[in-house]
């Protein structure tokens, strides 16, 4: 059940880290595309503003597929030395407190959006963007980062309680690098 | 405040709680108990206005332009066409090694899949040749750090943006100790080999006509760096725009010399996105740990502190040299730039250092980090890239490479103009 579920969670974050990838990649063709009517004259206007709500947007969907991939840093010196259980204990505590606060992110985050819709607020700027339109899509990524956290921490505790530290390993421990490579 | 912040950093690093929760829950904590507001009640807009962000969004283009070009091999042809060129210099192939991890470790935000990359090529080609592999590998090792240095570099793009510092600016003075470096490893390497030979391996003068080939498998790399960092400083182009140019540039490079197909295309997008939002967490979690301490008036507290020590401002950078040194020990690169900028960089310009100057010597000191054992990053891809022998040969092996990156530390604090000339002449 814990296995199928991560397994599950894994083929979603890679499909949506391919779309973010396509959207860093419209970003790039926007952004030549405006260099390019520049030297003939004219411009798109407001590639910086775009970019911006791009980069807010593709950070939050990638978020959880770095969890995933096991790519955000930890700093294991000490971990490294520990035996089996102790590193799994490490493993939960690290995710349990990424799991809190990335909860905290998203709850916080709602007042921003719901600010910009209560007011239908626009962005200061000549394209004068409906900001909730950008802002909604950044806040649905950081409460999908937050429930990915929570699944994988409640799947990785199953596994713990299972005695199964090596499955709980592959699914919130840290990798190495060079693992990647292989 | 300096004492919770110190201990508690160090404390939940320990933990291995990811680096960028740390700076959250430290953040969390300066709120709870030294801040007479809630401070937390802004973290929603923290996050959206840290994120929402034109100039980092150049950290995933650059990420991708150095995954399209390690990934479509072009490295790897960079590596033959090189070797062609400085193998004639007493150390030979161990010259290639320097110059390649340079040029590929400078856009690839990954030095993990450069040092793969020069360590998977060249290995062989050392074993066949009867290198030393102790100086061979510890090259990779060294010259690999230097990406972070030479612009475009994803760390100095982090370290302007968390320090309200030019990018552009940086990018120049990042320039000359670059380069300055990696010709200080090329002459450590030909001292050491032409005093010893047995350190390095046979020495190979190609004919021109090969040489002139492999020129043609050298232009694009050079042309797509020089456009790269060119329209940065002619005005042409944002950083971010020109990091959207490099990606361009990478996908028809790799086009032209072959090499790219769909599934590579995948993997460079899933790397970049990996790497892409790791970093941004360290980014944005040290943001909001920037906003809780200066909201909490730490800027007061680190005065208070420093004249208690009574240390000349030279004092005070020798002292600061030497905790990154033992820092560098243990935790590495982005992380130990990222948690150390919102306390160590107030307190260095406090003292009448330039920022931009301050971010240099830094990025030497980070660099040193990547190779210091027990934990150096770069060490142990170098490693797992060879076939058998010890870890410690690569450790022995980068021994020369750390004593010229001290060199360099000694060279920018006693003349800072090795990195400050070029940013103030062409501003």
């Amino acid at each position: 059940m814990a296995q199928t579920m991560l397994f599950a969670l894994r083929r979603l974050n890679r499909l949506i880290a391919l779309l973010v990838g396509v959207l860093l990649m419209a970003c790039v063709g926007f952004v030549l595309l405006d260099i390019v009517l520049r030297q003939l004259g004219s411009s798109l206007g407001g590639t910086d503003e775009i970019s911006g709500y791009v980069m807010a947007i593709a950070t939050a969907w990638g978020m959880s597929f770095t969890l995933i991939e096991l790519g955000h840093v930890r700093i294991d010196v000490l971990r490294s030395r520990g035996g089996s259980r102790g590193r799994a204990f490490l493993d939960l505590v690290a995710m349990l407190s990424l799991a809190m606060t990335v909860a905290l992110i998203a709850i916080r985050g709602w007042p921003v959006l719901a600010r910009s819709l209560a007011n239908s607020s626009r962005a200061n700027t000549p394209l004068e963007t409906p900001l909730a339109l950008v802002q909604a899509p950044w806040l649905a990524g950081w409460v999908w980062f937050a429930l990915v956290s929570w699944l994988t921490f409640l799947a990785a505790l199953a596994l713990v309680a299972r005695k199964d530290f090596a499955a709980s390993e592959s699914a919130i421990g840290t990798f190495g690098e060079l693992d990647a490579l292989k | 405040m300096i004492v919770y912040l110190t201990v508690g950093l160090l404390g939940l690093l320990a933990l291995s709680i990811p680096v960028g929760i740390v700076l959250f829950l430290l953040g969390f904590g300066i709120d709870a108990f030294f801040s007479p507001f809630p401070l937390t009640k802004g973290l929603g807009n923290l996050v959206w206005s840290t994120s929402n962000n034109a100039t980092l969004i150049a950290i995933p283009f650059f990420v991708l332009l150095g995954e399209i070009l390690v990934r479509s091999g072009i490295a790897t042809r960079t590596y033959a066409a090189l070797d062609r060129w400085v193998s004639w210099l007493p150390g030979g192939l161990v010259h290639a090694n320097i110059a390649t991890a340079t040029m590929f470790s400078a856009t690839s935000g990954s030095s993990v899949a450069t040092a793969a990359t020069v360590a998977t090529v060249a290995m062989p080609q050392a074993e066949k040749l009867g290198y030393d592999p102790k100086l061979f590998s510890g090259a990779i090792a060294a010259g690999g750090t230097l990406g972070i240095m030479i612009p475009p570099s994803i760390n100095l793009i982090v370290y302007g943006f968390l320090t309200q510092t030019s990018i552009p600016r940086l990018f120049l003075a990042g320039l000359v100790p670059g380069i300055a470096l990696a010709l200080t490893f090329v002459v450590v390497t030909a001292l050491l080999c032409a005093l010893r030979p047995g350190l390095g391996g046979p020495r190979r003068v190609f004919p021109v006509s090969q040489m002139l080939r492999a020129l043609y498998e050298l232009i694009p790399i050079i042309l797509l760096f020089t456009v790269i960092i060119g329209s940065i400083y002619k005005g042409w182009a944002t950083p971010t725009e020109a990091a959207a140019v490099g990606v361009a540039g990478a996908v028809a490079i790799a086009a032209i010399f072959g090499g790219i197909s769909l599934s590579m295309f995948g993997e460079a997008i899933l790397g970049t996105v990996k790497i892409s939002s790791m970093i941004m967490l360290v980014v944005i979690g040290a943001s909001f740990l920037n906003f809780t301490l200066a909201s909490a008036g730490i800027g007061r507290e680190l005065q208070e502190f420093l004249n208690s020590l009574g240390l000349s401002p030279l004092g005070f950078i020798l002292v600061i040299v030497l905790v990154y040194i033992v820092l560098g020990f243990f935790i590495e690169t982005l992380s130990l730039m990222v948690v150390t900028i919102p306390i160590v960089v107030p307190l260095v310009v406090e003292q009448g250092y330039d920022p931009i100057w301050f971010g240099i010597l830094m990025i030497v000191l980070i660099e040193m980090a990547l190779i210091t054992p027990p934990v150096g990053l770069n060490l142990y891809v170098v490693q797992g890239a060879r076939r058998g022998g010890d870890m410690s040969e690569v450790m022995l092996g980068t021994i020369p490479y750390i004593l010229a990156m001290l060199a360099m530390v000694a060279a920018l604090i006693a003349f800072p103009q090795i990195a400050l000339y070029l940013p103030e002449v062409l501003q």
